[in-house]
């Protein structure tokens, strides 16, 4: 916004709920703010906490759009608060905490759990060869292009808005959802991982894994760090049906 | 059993396409579709017609939907949880995907239904196909409400199911699968709007012709090219 | 109330926690690991640039090796490292990213035959060794000899700390979670746990072990502008300083980051400028040059910051409604090479500028970026002073940073510190005399103390409120103990946060609902915060010299003669309102490299009397040495520092073994 124009008000209007006080019902609560220049919801939400209301709960670490933390519904879609520009949003702004996730406070919740549970089902790790790695060595050689691949996929910030965009993750519990499906398929590229496609197989070769996903496609709408989710999925099915009809 | 959905669901997908051709071969001629109908029999096969060849025709294809709606069924919400937890979802994200697939659930449940009893009608009555039969099913035998439904549901059904097939199986995806899938979008669309054209057309052909045969229902269709004889029957 | 028992228990689940978990959690004994946030959206997971070792696999980092990544380092301390410390470290660092390596860390790589870099604005055409192809590569980054900075494009802390904390899973380590220290449980010598607050909940417990290790990260939200994130508010560094036993070295080390964006202080990463970028003013004059001929835009971060705000003073800065300004400019490098190797970049300035570096300047100011000074620890990374009280990371001072760290030195320092102290910390528990024997009756009385001042709070509806008193701290620190420091303003400041720590003891909060209570967590932070405060600006004070990022216009050379000297400080007592400083000499007797000029910045410094005499031996040594190992055995052996599993050289394509 220039300088000399007039400056919105915005409505920022919370769901809020705090499970922890007996008897609080979820409600929306509207706050008042005036627009800055260059405002994002994360100077939006402080400022309402510093000076309007200091009991709304709300999960920044970064602030820079790199760890995922502040995943929110904003307007009905899941995104990353802290580097949603106000200018883009209506005067009007709805905030709501991702479902699927368990509820900390307001627009808390706690992903971090949701995230470790599923890295433990998928086990979300290089396996290591067997032996000692030799630190003293030079390291293994791998393609360029092969580790930009990988790295590619490996930029998933974990910040569940794959999964709170997703239908079937909604409807069901047991769903990894795009993002450990995403997580599959970095692995399987991966070299230094052991696993055959037969383990891979055993971990996502089912309704609650990749044949679960109905094609949906919000995961990749609305991943911050557009990853090919699309791509993946289709990818990772292909090659589990193969492995579950060829074996 | 994801394969065998995929599967199941393309082959009646493309069923559907040549069906809804065959179907509107009563807007070129009625003799067209005479002779897709006595096709389809075996006629040119065997030079008698046996509608038995489509009574197995269609119990294949029932099989088919049966498999077919059997698999979809994981998919659907199991409870009413899950319902609401999915309807409350999709209305606030205004997702496109998210809502043709509901769009694709509505119409698949609606067509579990409606296949059955029009699958179940082309079992039984193989021999009423033709242009003067099925114009009289469709207005004397009051069918026409339930093919209106029926035709929307399946043109919906069926486009945003092979559209969701190339998606879900990466085909078509190409160097840029934004682009491409954007343009698979736009061919979905155009295939509905097509084969929505098209069937309304021909349910309106069917309409009229029954409309106007409304007072002969029963009688059969003679090509033109059959010399008039009214002691010989057109098989 | 709720005890947890482990034999270790980490308090931070970044880069340094992580890795030190592993570290003892593969020697056999259990650990837990305490983090406010999920374990990977720790600010590890902000660093974007690099992480050095010495590996010299790439055309132009070739020939490197331990001894100039060395000398690298102790010459961006400005001699306030601990050099037997950034020995350890330089010898770990090659061994750190081979580990990562096989972990899965997506290395970017080697890729042999020619390749178009900007080096000095100039397009210079690099050719890659047959050889390298596929090792790990290394790009450029400031007060670096050679390119010796490993990335994974320019989200390496996202990749490292992803992958350790996989290995973390692996290895079925707890992290618990939105869990805060609040204080270390002790009785003066020895430390057995801490009391904990439950950020979901509200609620305390106390966590009782046989080591406790503080790998807590920065303090950098004491200042306004910072590229740290919100939870770096330095909190293991004050329930050390608490304790009244533990001492704190160095706080008045304050790097400050030449380049985050202006005015939301985010950063863009220092490989902006080792990848070709040019620092520019109002009038697009590239200014580096005129000020530091030789290594221009890639000095020192503390020497780069220093020059932007000299030359914004001189009113070449660009003006803006928030204030001045400077530009970087990677326009130069091209669209492909912003989209692949500086996409992080790419984004901030998209989302957070609404402008696009492939065609438009980005606008840049120093702000605060890393805390040197931490918890004081011996090489082993345990406290002299508080027995089985541990530390690593950026929370820590063993001190191989001194007075200003380099970039890239800082993940690569969480990892190595992480692989030796994870090693010594076990070694600590398998000794029999460590068992804890649990004193139930110290920690009730921890963890009931802890509860009065949470419920003082709670009970004063009128109080203080904690935001304004946050805001008036993080004003006077960004104002007065910034960038160029002057006796006036530090005693301006150091009164002003004595009047600050004297109201936040009576602050209060309006909620009283349970749960998280954000308003709360500010309300026992800030005090704790001003405590921090003080220690860095009263220590900034006392200081009358200038040497790394610590630069005082009215004392601006370095003074070896009086000050080649760590400050430690310690807060005795609750109701002080200040620390008490104590200072411990380095000794240039035992220096591999005595101090000297740093290659960048002033050439003026007031001599220690004995460098000379051990300038000279070391000269000496280096004309009769057989070969740089046995140099580097006769001036300052090392490796028996070392866990043993972390002994031995490097091997490099040009040094095979
Ligand atoms: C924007 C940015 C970019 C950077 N880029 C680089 C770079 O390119 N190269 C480089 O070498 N360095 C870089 N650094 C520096 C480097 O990232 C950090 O110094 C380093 O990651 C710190 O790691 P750590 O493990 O010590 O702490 P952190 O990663 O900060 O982790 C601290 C942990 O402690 C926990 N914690 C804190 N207080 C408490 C408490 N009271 N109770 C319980 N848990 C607590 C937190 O939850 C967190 O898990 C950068 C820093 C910034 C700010
Ligand atoms: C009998 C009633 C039917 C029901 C209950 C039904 C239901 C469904 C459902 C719920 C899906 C979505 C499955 C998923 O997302 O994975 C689906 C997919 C599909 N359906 Fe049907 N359907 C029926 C009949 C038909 C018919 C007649 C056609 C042919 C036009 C058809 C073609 C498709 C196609 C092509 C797909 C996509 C397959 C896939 O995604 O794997 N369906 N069906
Ligand atoms: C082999 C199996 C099938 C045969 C032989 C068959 C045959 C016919 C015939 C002859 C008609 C014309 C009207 C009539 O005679 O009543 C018709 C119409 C129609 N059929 Fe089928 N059908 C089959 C399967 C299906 C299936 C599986 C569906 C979708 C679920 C379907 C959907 C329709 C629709 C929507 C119309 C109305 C067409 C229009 O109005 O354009 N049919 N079918
Ligand atoms: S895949 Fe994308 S949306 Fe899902 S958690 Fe990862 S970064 Fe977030
Ligand atoms: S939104 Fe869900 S259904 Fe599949 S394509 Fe994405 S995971
Ligand atoms: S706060 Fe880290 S992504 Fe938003």
């Amino acid at each position: 916004m220039a300088d000399g124009q007039a400056l919105r008000k915005l409505t920022i209007r919370i769901l809020r709920y705090n499970p922890r006080v007996p008897g609080d019902v979820p409600r929306l609560q509207d706050y008042e703010i005036e627009e800055a220049d260059g405002m994002t919801l994360f100077i939006a939400l402080n400022d309402i906490r510093d000076r309007l209301d200091g009991s709304i709960a709300f999960d920044f670490v970064c602030r820079a759009g790199i760890c995922g933390s502040c995943a929110m519904m904003i307007d009905g879609r899941p995104g990353l608060a802290c580097r949603t520009l106000t200018k883009n949003l209506g005067a009007v702004i709805t905030l709501a905490p991702l479902p699927v996730f368990e509820l900390v406070a307001d627009l808390s919740v706690d992903t971090g759990k949701w995230m470790r549970g599923m890295s433990e089902r998928l086990e979300a790790w290089v396996h290591v060869k067997q032996g000692e790695i030799d630190l003293k060595r030079i390291e293994d050689r791998m393609d360029p292009d092969l580790a930009e691949e990988i790295f590619e996929l490996d930029r998933c910030i974990e910040c569940g808005c794959c999964v709170a965009g997703c239908g079937t993750a909604r409807m069901r519990d047991d769903f990894v959802g795009a993002v450990g499906l995403n997580k599959i398929a970095r692995f399987r590229l991966d070299p230094r991982d052991t696993r055959t496609d037969e383990d891979f197989y055993e971990l996502v070769g089912d309704d609650d894994g990749v044949f679960g996903c109905m094609s949906l496609l919000a995961c990749h709408d609305v991943c911050p760090k557009q990853l090919p989710l699309q791509t993946q999925i289709a990818f990772l099915r292909r090659k589990m049906v193969k492995q579950g009809t060829l074996g | 059993m994801d394969l065998a959905q995929s599967a199941s669901g393309l082959a009646l997908g493309l069923f559907m396409w040549g069906h809804m051709f065959f179907v509107s071969t009563i807007l070129i001629s009625k003799d067209a579709m005479w002779a897709v109908t006595k096709f389809f029999e075996g006629y040119f096969f065997f030079g008698t017609a046996y509608p038995g060849v489509v009574s197995a025709v269609v119990a294949g294809v029932l099989v088919l939907v049966m498999v077919h709606a059997f698999l979809a069924m994981r998919k659907f919400p199991a409870n009413y949880r899950q319902y609401r937890a999915f309807t409350g979802h999709r209305a606030l994200m205004g997702h496109e995907d998210t809502t043709l697939w509901w769009w694709q659930f509505l119409t698949g449940f609606a067509l579990f239904f409606l296949a059955a009893v029009h699958l179940y009608q082309m079992l039984m009555h193989p021999g009423d196909i033709g242009p003067y039969g099925s114009a009289d099913r469709v207005w004397s035998g009051r069918w026409w409400p339930i093919y209106l439904v029926m035709l929307f549901a399946v043109e919906l059904h069926g486009g945003i199911g092979l559209y969701r097939l190339c998606v879900k199986w990466g085909w078509f995806e190409g160097k840029d699968p934004a682009a491409s899938r954007k343009r698979l979008k736009t061919a979905k669309w155009a295939l509905t709007v097509f084969f929505l054209v098209l069937g309304l057309a021909t349910l309106g052909a069917y309409m009229k012709i029954g409309y106007e045969h409304r007072d002969l229902v029963g009688e059969r269709h003679t090509p033109s090219w059959v010399v008039p004889d009214p002691k010989e029957k057109a098989p | 109330m709720k005890i947890v028992y482990t034999d270790v228990l980490v308090i931070g689940g970044g880069l340094a926690g992580l890795r030190l978990a592993i570290g003892a959690k593969r020697r056999g004994h259990d650990a837990i690991i305490l983090s406010l946030v999920p374990a990977k959206r720790s600010h590890s997971k902000a660093a974007q640039g690099g992480m050095q070792a010495s590996l010299g696999n790439v055309a132009k980092g070739q020939g490197d090796n331990e001894d100039i990544h060395f000398e690298d380092t102790v010459r961006g301390s400005d001699w306030g490292a601990d050099q037997e410390v950034v020995r350890m470290f330089v010898n770990t660092a090659p061994k750190a990213v081979r580990e990562l390596a096989a972990w899965g860390v997506p290395w970017s790589r080697v890729r042999k035959g020619d390749r178009q870099v900007v080096i000095n604005g100039q397009k210079v055409t690099i050719t890659e060794r047959d050889e390298a192809h596929g090792t790990v590569a290394q790009r450029d980054f400031g007060g670096t000899k050679k390119w010796r900075t490993c990335y994974v494009a320019d989200a390496t802390g996202h990749a490292m700390i992803t992958a350790v904390a996989d290995q973390a899973i692996a290895d079925s380590i707890p992290v618990h979670e939105r869990k805060e220290a609040l204080a270390l449980i002790h009785d003066g010598g020895r430390c057995l746990g801490a009391v904990v607050r439950d950020l979901t909940t509200g609620e305390l417990l106390a966590y009782v072990a046989k080591a406790t290790a503080i790998a807590t990260g920065g303090a950098g939200r004491l200042y306004r502008s910072t590229t740290n994130a919100v939870i770096c508010e330095g909190m293991g560094h004050a329930i050390a300083l608490e304790t009244g036993a533990a001492a704190l070295g160095n706080m008045e080390a304050v790097q400050f980051h030449p380049t985050a964006i202006f005015p939301a202080g985010i950063l863009v990463t220092e490989g902006c400028r080792g990848d070709g970028g040019l620092l520019k003013d109002a009038k697009g004059h590239r200014f580096m040059p005129d000020y530091e001929p030789e290594k221009k835009e890639l000095a020192s971060r503390d020497v780069v910051s220093r020059r932007m705000e000299e030359h914004i003073k001189k009113g070449n800065g660009a003006k803006s409604r928030f204030g001045e300004h400077l530009w970087l400019d990677i326009t130069l490098l091209g669209e492909k090479h912003i989209h692949t190797n500086l996409r992080e970049v790419w984004d901030i300035c998209h989302y957070f500028l609404g402008v696009d570096p492939v065609k438009d300047f980005i606008a840049v100011r120093p702000a605060q970026h890393y805390t040197m000074g931490g918890v004081r620890t011996t090489p082993t990374g345990e406290s002299p002073t508080l027995k089985g009280l541990f530390a690593a990371g950026e929370a820590a001072c063993w001190d191989m940073h001194g007075f200003n760290r380099l970039g890239g030195n800082s993940v690569a320092e969480t990892v190595v510190a992480g692989m030796i102290v994870g090693e010594f910390i076990a070694d600590f528990c398998d000794r029999a005399e460590n068992a804890a024997t649990v004193p139930v009756g110290l920690v009730q009385e921890f963890v009931q103390r802890e509860q009065a001042k949470l419920s003082a709070i709670v009970d004063r509806r009128s109080g203080e409120d904690p935001s304004t008193l946050k805001l008036e701290m993080q004003d006077l620190m960004t104002s007065c103990v910034g960038i160029f420091r002057t006796g006036a303003e530090l005693e301006k400041a150091v009164d002003g946060l004595q009047k600050l720590l004297a109201r936040s003891r009576n602050v209060g909060v309006k909620s009283s609902a349970p749960g998280p209570n954000p308003e709360l967590v500010t309300a026992y932070r800030v005090q704790k915060m001003i405590k921090l405060a003080l220690t860095i600006a009263y220590g900034a004070s006392v200081r009358t010299e200038s040497r790394g990022a610590h630069f005082r216009s009215d004392f601006p050379r370095r003074n070896d003669a009086e000050w080649l000297k760590r400050t430690l400080a310690t807060w005795k007592g609750d109701s002080d309102t200040l620390p008490t400083l104590d200072y411990e000499p380095l000794d240039v007797k035992r220096m591999e490299l005595p101090p000297g000029w740093r290659g960048y910045g002033a050439k003026d410094y007031i001599d220690h009397p004995e460098t000379p005499a051990r300038a000279a031996l070391v000269e000496g040594a280096k004309a009769t040495a057989a070969d740089r190992f046995a140099l580097q055995q006769s001036l300052m052996p090392y490796e028996h520092l070392l866990p043993p599993v972390l002994r031995g050289r490097n091997e490099r394509i040009d040094e095979p073994f």
